[in-house]
């Protein structure tokens, strides 16, 4: 189960599949696709989060030496 | 004048002689012994060891044949240390200068001429006159709006392209290009060499900034180190004044001196008091740009990166909290819901068994009316015939044929002798 586009637009997908959760309109068949669906995304952003923030970390020194440059 | 007319008491002279008489007569009233002050324009000036300058009455037309010239000069012993004078006020004698010579006459005979031993200058006199010149030119260039002409150039925020006025082998440009090469920023320096002192330092002045500015500077800088006026001069002439003025490119000055700002200084869209004022000063600039641009940015993107990411992580945990609640709230709901119609379901069952059980009682009560049993044991029979059906009718059997008889207790079997219609 892919997720493709930017992260907006997985995080809108996200959300909407949560207030489906939270106005009841969730049947019993379509939760567990739902949850599925919910799950695939969370491990895809969590994985976009880790890789961008690896390479933060790679460029964070550098930015660092110029803001801290006398 | 016929030659009767000789006075036998006058005798005639011969030229030497006349010169001597002269010569006496002039050192008498006017010689080393009498020396007087004599104002004049310089018309012309020639030096070579000596000083020779022509003075005329001031004011006097050129084109006026006969206006009068005296022909001063002044011997290399004494003009050497008055040049050194004027040299330090910055006062050049040119032709126009109006200036008091302190001399004698004297007389030169090989060329008939009357010449002015010159031993003294009034310097004060001519620093008057160079201070009223010099007020003069700041006057005028006021007037024309040049004073203020390149203070409204827009300096770029960033003046990394210097363009430099100077002489490379002076401590002036040191200082000044020490400053920039030694601030770390990538300062590119491109360097207009000229005088900075003499005759010929307004001119190749002006053309270096006149150069400078074709050349696409950032700013440019026109530096000096530290000396006398006259030192200094050729930042108070008019054609470098104009020159700054006119350029379209913000020219910085770096002139060290103690007394007045030079017309330059005044003329600049900035000035310091030295070169390493002025280099102090330029990378100020660039380290400000730099402080607001680079470096408070690259604080900002650091704290906002991390800002982000820690919003994103939040996030994303949040969404993950959020399912797992709504996904387990959704399951209790619906166990709930099952729970319910299951006891719905349940006490439906019950009810319909106990009404089944009830109709099935009264059922069996009311079939118990119809027991045969009881109605054998009041003495009613079931009499089946010989091909085992119940015999309800006469038609059903015949005579001679055999019928079992069924009583309460047991049964028998009979022959039918006769049928007897009711």
């Amino acid at each position: 189960m892919s997720v493709t586009g930017d992260w907006n637009e997985a995080a809108n997908e996200l959300n909407a599949i949560v207030a489906s959760f939270d106005e009841g309109e969730v049947s019993v068949d379509d939760l567990f696709t739902k949850l599925e669906r919910a799950t695939a995304i969370i491990e895809a952003l969590e994985a976009r989060l880790e890789t961008t923030k690896a390479r933060v970390e790679e460029l964070a020194p550098r930015i660092a030496r110029v803001a801290e440059d006398e | 004048m016929a030659p009767d007319d000789v006075s036998a008491t006058e005798p005639i002279l011969e030229v030497g002689e006349f010169y001597d008489l002269l010569t006496a007569q002039l050192e008498s009233a006017y010689g080393r012994r009498h020396p007087r002050w004599v104002r004049g324009e310089v018309s012309k000036v020639y030096e070579k060891s000596h000083l020779y300058v022509d003075l005329v009455d001031a004011g006097s037309s050129a084109s006026d044949a006969k206006r009068p010239v005296l022909n001063a000069h002044c011997w290399a012993s004494q003009w050497n240390p008055l040049k050194r004078r004027l040299a330090a006020d910055g006062i050049t004698l040119a032709p126009g200068t109006v200036v008091n010579f302190f001399g004698y006459v004297d007389l030169y005979a090989p060329q008939g001429r009357i010449g002015f031993t010159v031993t003294e200058i009034d310097v004060a006199g001519l620093l008057g006159d160079v201070a009223r010149r010099r007020q003069e030119l700041i006057a005028r260039l006021a007037h024309e709006g040049l004073l203020e002409a390149n203070k409204r150039v827009a300096v770029s925020a960033v003046p990394l392209r210097v363009g430099l006025v100077a002489s490379p082998q002076t401590e002036g440009y040191s200082d000044f290009t020490g400053q920039l090469l030694g601030s770390g920023f990538g300062f590119e320096i491109v360097l207009v060499a000229t005088a900075v002192q003499g005759e010929a330092a307004p001119a190749q002045i002006v053309r270096a900034i006149q150069d400078l500015d074709r050349h696409g500077v950032d700013i440019i800088c026109v530096v000096r180190g530290g000396g006398s006026k006259g030192d200094l001069a050729a930042f108070d002439d008019e054609g470098v004044a104009r020159a700054i003025a006119a350029s379209s490119t913000a020219v910085f000055t770096g002139i060290g001196h103690t007394g007045d700002e030079s017309v330059a200084d005044l003329v600049a869209h900035t000035r310091a008091i030295t070169p390493t004022k002025l280099g102090e000063e330029i990378v100020s600039l660039v380290t400000a740009w730099y402080e607001v641009n680079v470096r408070l940015v690259a604080k900002r993107l650091l704290a906002s990166s991390e800002a982000l990411l820690d919003e994103a992580s939040e996030y994303v945990a949040e969404r993950r909290r959020t399912m797992i609640f709504a996904v387990r709230d959704r399951l209790r709901a619906e166990q709930r819901q099952l729970g319910a119609v299951r006891q719905r379901l349940w006490l439906q069952a019950r009810h319909t068994l106990d009404s089944a059980t009830r109709t099935l009682a009264g059922t069996r009560q009311l079939l118990g009316a119809y027991d045969p049993s009881r109605r054998l044991a009041q003495g009613w029979s079931i009499v089946t015939g010989p091909d085992g059906r119940v015999v309800s009718l006469l038609a059903q059997v015949h005579a001679g044929e055999r019928v079992n008889v069924r009583v309460s207790d047991g049964s028998f079997d009979s022959t039918i002798d006769e049928r007897n219609g009711a």
